[in-house]
């Protein structure tokens, strides 16, 4: 049992402190106050990717022999957890808008063949501008439910038509491409699902639009339609003996586990951001000699401690390669009520302060609340519990 | 590096508990209640054991084996029925003063006696801030009148309060009652009459070290207690049917059923990261006093809806979720209790740094 940090992670989770508190929160502070996301030409992407940022983590190297030893270091779950926290402890909105290959980086490392990860991953190793990848799952009518999806995937000769509309998908208008999931036939459910790489430009890809949010202004959360969009062939990831294997939700449900605890330390991240601001606007108005108040302060460090050590917990497991169901959705379900619950907190010490809408207390209250929906609402994360725990029917 | 492995030799402490309380708890749990004790043989299989000195220092006296092994004991050991364990373990809590305070020659003057072929009985009463009826110090004497503790006798009385602690070996008086919990310990009202203080240390330091090593004793019990709760009754739950299907599968139950889990998880982590902290020799008594606050909470919260799953059957005593209710509540009321916890575990509050509350890597 150990729960310190190795020198390696602190000295990653120091740098992303200075960048942090010079950079980043100014820049979610002012995509807020503007309204609308951090420019894809702004100077500040320029200089991430100057210093090394926006990077895939695919070495360009041949996977693996599987029976993998546990991942350790920089490349572990836990690592990545650290990091992923101290990101969104500074603007959780300008994190998500970082370039990279964002959520469409695990299903082509899992899934994709060596071909399509030199050419969709390649481009990120050493880029030369910044770069954005995307993943589009989530549809007007298919969120949680993602058996449920409708855009459709029809082979015609050597390439795919895709039809249908997806939303919310991070940083899609600005990617080099995004991965975009359709179903080969809506009655076989899940094992219909398939994973396309959309390249930007391609024709049919169509009515991008930025759409308006509550919080996290910074990045951009963007829907779109595909419209007879003709995918080559070598663009479904895995190829088609992938699926025929009845691996494709799977795949999947696979990232899912392994990003549960990675989405809920964000919202620890949040919610210890706004602690923290809550308990300076406390001090500097001498409130902690109130008991109510230092008692309700006292619960929420409690919870979102409580919380962060669950998703630790979870990756530790993943990173050991042992089931995780249960931790994984345990975390998910506990940190955002947690981070919520600072926020809420936190605009009370504020009193009329809060009300005015400029507070950095008042912008995470509104940034939070995504967090126990992406990735798995709550109420999703207790219906995958009671799965484990009493073999809830799924119908 | 983050890691949550108990490794090998602790593993083996849990199973070796765990097969105990199966063996020797469980079965005869109303039993140990209704007697207000454990059966000799079952002290002597405990004692055959020897986790009495688990926590110890090594050479010779004890295994060393920290804070961690004696919370997984614990929860194990509660997990059957948390009075037994506070019976079966001869010093308990009261073991943290004296270390804290008298080091090794204390531990081998008041504990070691206790330890061996006959087991003695040590008592822990915390007598600073949030106590009821504080005793009265008087010369070389202590009197008053502890309301409450979950014992029938002790060989050995430790008093601990803010600043310092007294121990006791004669001049007590325990007076049955009947107890609202943990009943299996033996349950009196203590009576001091000018009793005389054998031993006393005083050092504000020392004392808030004991009371947190105390408050984690506590957590650990408190752990088993509600995972048994929420483990009987959602078994009950998938069994028990009602409206066409098992009531576990109704999503008000479900979801009743998945947030105590969360509870019970949120709790365990708690209390396994102040054990880590103890044993790695960090400052621990913020996440020893934060514990046993989550814990106690979620007792509070998981050992009602234990009963409630049941509905009737869960109300009467043929079934044990009503006995963990109020083992629940019962635990949560020692050492100060949940609000003179609340009060250490807002420490840290005024003064927290430039980085924050919980900055990571911060130790």
């Amino acid at each position: 049992m150990d729960l310190s940090l190795d020198a390696a992670t602190r000295k990653r989770l120091e740098t992303i402190r200075a960048l942090g508190a010079s950079q980043i929160r100014p820049l979610g502070l002012e995509a807020d106050r503007l309204g609308r996301p951090t420019p894809p030409d702004h100077a500040f992407f320029e200089g991430l990717v100057k210093a090394g940022q926006g990077r895939t983590r695919w070495t360009g190297e041949a996977p693996e022999p599987s029976g993998r030893a546990p991942a350790q270091g920089v490349g572990s779950s836990r690592t990545a957890l650290c990091l992923a926290e101290e990101m969104a402890y500074w603007d959780r909105g300008v994190a998500v808008s970082f370039p990279g290959p964002g959520l469409g980086e695990p299903p082509l490392i899992s899934m994709g063949t060596e071909d399509q990860k030199r050419r969709f991953l390649g481009p990120f190793i050493e880029p030369d501008r910044p770069r954005w990848g995307s993943f589009a799952m989530t549809e007007p009518g298919a969120g949680s439910d993602v058996a449920g999806i409708r855009a459709s995937a029809r082979k015609d000769g050597d390439s795919w038509v895709l039809n249908g509309a997806k939303s919310f998908a991070a940083n899609a208008s600005r990617a080099d491409w995004i991965v975009v999931w359709a179903t080969v036939d809506p009655s076989l459910g899940r094992e219909g699902h398939r994973a396309f790489v959309v390249e930007k430009g391609m024709p049919g890809l169509v009515d991008f639009q930025v759409e308006r949010k509550m919080g996290l202004k910074a990045y951009e959360s963007t829907s779109f339609s595909l419209v007879d969009c003709r995918v080559p062939a070598e663009n479904l990831i895995g190829g088609e003996a992938h699926y025929a294997q009845r691996a494709g939700f799977k795949g999947a449900m696979r990232s899912f586990n392994a990003t549960r605890p990675l989405v809920a330390v964000m919202a620890v991240g949040i919610g210890r951001a706004a602690l923290d601001a809550s308990l300076d606007f406390a001090r500097e108005h001498d409130l902690l000699e109130d008991r109510r108040v230092r008692d309700r302060l006292e619960r929420v460090r409690r919870k979102i401690l409580s919380a962060r050590l669950l998703c630790w917990q979870a990756a530790w497991l993943a990173d050991h390669g042992r089931p995780n169901i249960l931790e994984a959705s345990i975390s998910k379900a506990m940190a955002p009520a947690a981070a919520l619950e600072a926020a809420i907190l936190g605009m009370e010490i504020l009193g009329e302060v809060g009300g005015r809408g400029d507070h950095l207390v008042e912008k995470l209250f509104r940034d939070v609340k995504a967090m126990d929906i992406v990735e798995g609402t709550g109420q999703v994360q207790r219906l995958v519990m009671a799965r484990q725990l009493v073999q809830l029917p799924r119908d | 590096m983050i890691d949550f492995e108990l490794g090998d030799e602790l593993e083996l402490v849990r199973q070796t508990a765990r097969g105990f309380a199966d063996d020797h708890l469980r079965p005869r749990m109303r039993e140990h209640e209704s007697a207000r004790a454990l059966s000799a043989e079952s002290c002597a299989a405990y004692a055959e054991i020897g986790f009495a000195t688990l926590e110890w220092p090594e050479d010779g006296v004890g295994d060393e084996l920290g804070a961690l092994a004696r919370c997984l004991v614990l929860e194990e050991l509660a997990a059957a029925d948390p009075g037994a364990a506070l019976a079966l373990d001869p010093l308990g809590p009261a073991l943290y003063p004296l270390a804290e305070f008298g080091g090794r020659e204390a531990v081998e003057r008041f504990a070691s006696p206790l330890i061996g072929g006959d087991p003695g009985r040590a008592v822990l009463v915390w007598n600073g801030p949030g106590t009821r009826r504080p005793l009265a110090r008087n010369r070389d004497t202590l009197s008053g009148v502890v309301p409450w503790v979950p014992a029938d006798r002790a060989d050995l009385l430790v008093v601990l309060d803010d600043a310092g602690a007294v121990v006791l070996e004669r001049g007590m008086a325990f007076e049955p009652l009947r107890g609202a919990g943990l009943r299996s310990a033996g349950a009196s009202e203590l009576t001091l009459q000018d009793a005389p203080v054998a031993a006393e240390w005083q050092d504000a330091e020392a004392a808030r070290r004991a009371l947190a090593r105390a408050r984690l004793y506590a957590a650990g019990l408190l752990l088993g207690v509600m995972r048994e709760s929420a483990d009987y009754s959602r078994l009950y739950a998938l069994d028990r049917v009602a409206f066409g299907k098992p009531i576990a599968h109704h999503q008000a139950l479900a979801f009743l059923i998945a947030d105590m889990a969360i509870a019970l998880e949120s709790a365990r982590v708690l209390t396994r990261e102040a054990a880590w902290r103890l044993d790695a020799g960090l400052e621990s008594q913020q996440a020893c006093a934060t514990a046993f606050l989550e814990a106690a909470e979620a007792a509070l919260f998981v050992t009602p809806n234990g009963v409630q799953i049941l509905g009737g059957h869960g109300f009467m005593q043929d079934h044990p979720v009503e006995k963990y209710m109020r083992e629940g509540r019962a635990l949560g009321l020692l050492f100060g209790g949940v609000d003179g916890a609340r009060e250490d575990a807002e420490a840290g509050l005024r003064d927290a740094g430039d980085e924050g509350l919980l900055a990571l890597g911060a130790a």
